[in-house]
C-alpha cells in the first residue's frame, strides 16, 4: 500500500514576449495552437488532446515518452478573462498514480507592444511521486517553447 | 471596466475528531451526510445542491445568506483516496456574477489512536480586489466545527 503524503508548494515565473497580450492569450485559448507548443514535443507521443476552453470545461492530454508509462493531464478551467487571465486546476497522472494536483494562474499584462506573462502555480505534490523543482523547470521550458511558437 | 488583480494565499487548519478516518471520510463522501454539515451560518438558506463524489465529478452548492447575498460554490474532485485524502478545486461567486476566488483544497485524514486528525490546506487565488481579510479561513473553520457536530450524531 502506498504511503500517502502531500507536500504543498508555490512558485511564480515571469516571462516577457514581444507579441501583444491577445496573441499570447490565443496561444492558450486556441486548441490547435496550444497543442503544438504544449502537448507536442520531441520524443513525445500524444494519444489524446481534447479541449473545452470554457469555465467549467475540461482539457485532457494523454501522452507518453518513448516506451515510458502513459501520462495524463486532466485540467479544469475556472476563470477566463480574454487577453488578461486564465485560472485552471490540473492533476497529473503517471500510469495509475496521481502524482500532483495544482492550481495555476496565468496573468497576461501589457508591456509596451509586448506581454509580460506571470504564471503562479500552487501545487499539492502527492505520495513522494513528484516535487516542485521539476515542475517549475518544466513550466520554464514550456514558456520558452511558447516563445518560439509565437515567433513562427 | 473591472481592474483585474490576483492575490495568492495559503492557510492550513487542523482538527482532531473522535471518530475513525472511515467515518470522517464518509461525512464527505455521503451526499446526505455532507448536506447536514456543509451549510452556511444561521439565516443561510439553501438554493441548490448537487454532488457527484468521484474523481472528475462536480459539486454545486448555492445559498442565500441572511444579508441577502447569494454565494455559489462550484467544485471539481481531483483526487480521492478512501479514508485518507480528498483534493478538490473550486470557485466561488457572489450574486452569480462576481467571481471572488479560485482555490485548491486538500483534506488529509490521519489516524491518531482511535481518533482522526484532519488537516485542511487551502491554496487560493483571490480576485479583482475581493478583500477576503481572513474570512475564508474563518468560514472553513466554522464548517469543520459543523463537521465535528455531524460526527457526534
Amino acid at each position: 500500500m502506498a504511503e500517502r503524503s502531500v507536500v504543498h508548494a508555490t512558485f511564480s515565473i515571469q516571462r516577457a514576449y514581444d507579441s501583444p497580450p491577445a496573441k499570447v492569450f490565443n496561444a492558450f485559448a486556441d486548441p490547435a495552437v496550444k497543442r503544438r507548443w504544449f502537448a507536442e514535443g520531441e520524443g513525445c507521443q500524444v494519444d489524446e488532446y481534447s479541449v473545452d476552453f470554457n469555465v467549467g470545461g475540461y482539457e485532457r492530454t494523454r501522452f507518453r515518452f518513448g516506451d515510458g508509462a502513459p501520462m495524463r493531464n486532466d485540467t479544469t478551467y475556472h476563470d477566463i478573462v480574454p487577453n488578461e487571465r486564465i485560472i485552471f486546476s490540473y492533476t497529473m497522472t503517471i500510469g495509475e498514480n496521481r502524482i500532483s494536483s495544482s492550481l495555476a494562474t496565468i496573468e497576461f499584462n501589457k508591456a509596451g507592444a509586448g506581454t509580460e506573462l506571470r504564471l503562479t502555480e500552487q501545487g499539492a505534490f502527492l505520495d513522494g511521486l513528484d516535487t516542485v523543482g521539476p515542475r517549475e523547470a518544466g513550466w520554464k521550458d514550456l514558456l520558452e517553447t511558447l516563445a518560439r511558437a509565437l515567433q513562427s | 471596466m473591472i481592474e483585474r488583480s490576483v492575490v495568492h494565499g495559503t492557510f492550513t487548519i487542523e482538527r482532531v475528531y473522535d471518530a475513525t478516518p472511515a467515518r470522517v471520510f464518509r461525512a464527505w463522501a455521503d451526499p446526505d451526510a455532507k448536506a447536514r454539515w456543509f451549510v452556511g451560518p444561521a439565516g443561510w438558506q439553501l438554493l441548490e445542491r448537487a454532488i457527484d463524489f468521484r474523481v472528475g465529478g462536480k459539486e454545486h452548492v448555492s445559498g442565500r445568506m441572511a444579508s441577502g447575498t447569494v454565494s455559489t460554490f462550484d467544485s471539481y474532485y481531483h483526487d480521492i483516496v478512501p479514508d485518507q485524502r480528498i483534493i478538490y478545486s473550486y470557485h466561488m461567486h457572489l450574486d452569480h456574477t462576481r467571481k471572488i476566488s479560485v482555490s485548491l483544497a486538500t483534506v488529509e485524514l490521519k489516524p491518531e489512536g482511535r481518533a482522526t486528525r484532519l488537516v485542511f490546506t487551502e491554496q487560493g487565488a483571490f480576485l479583482d480586489g475581493y478583500d477576503d481579510a481572513g474570512s475564508r479561513e474563518h468560514g472553513t473553520g466554522f464548517l469543520l466545527n459543523q463537521l465535528g457536530a455531524e460526527l457526534q450524531r
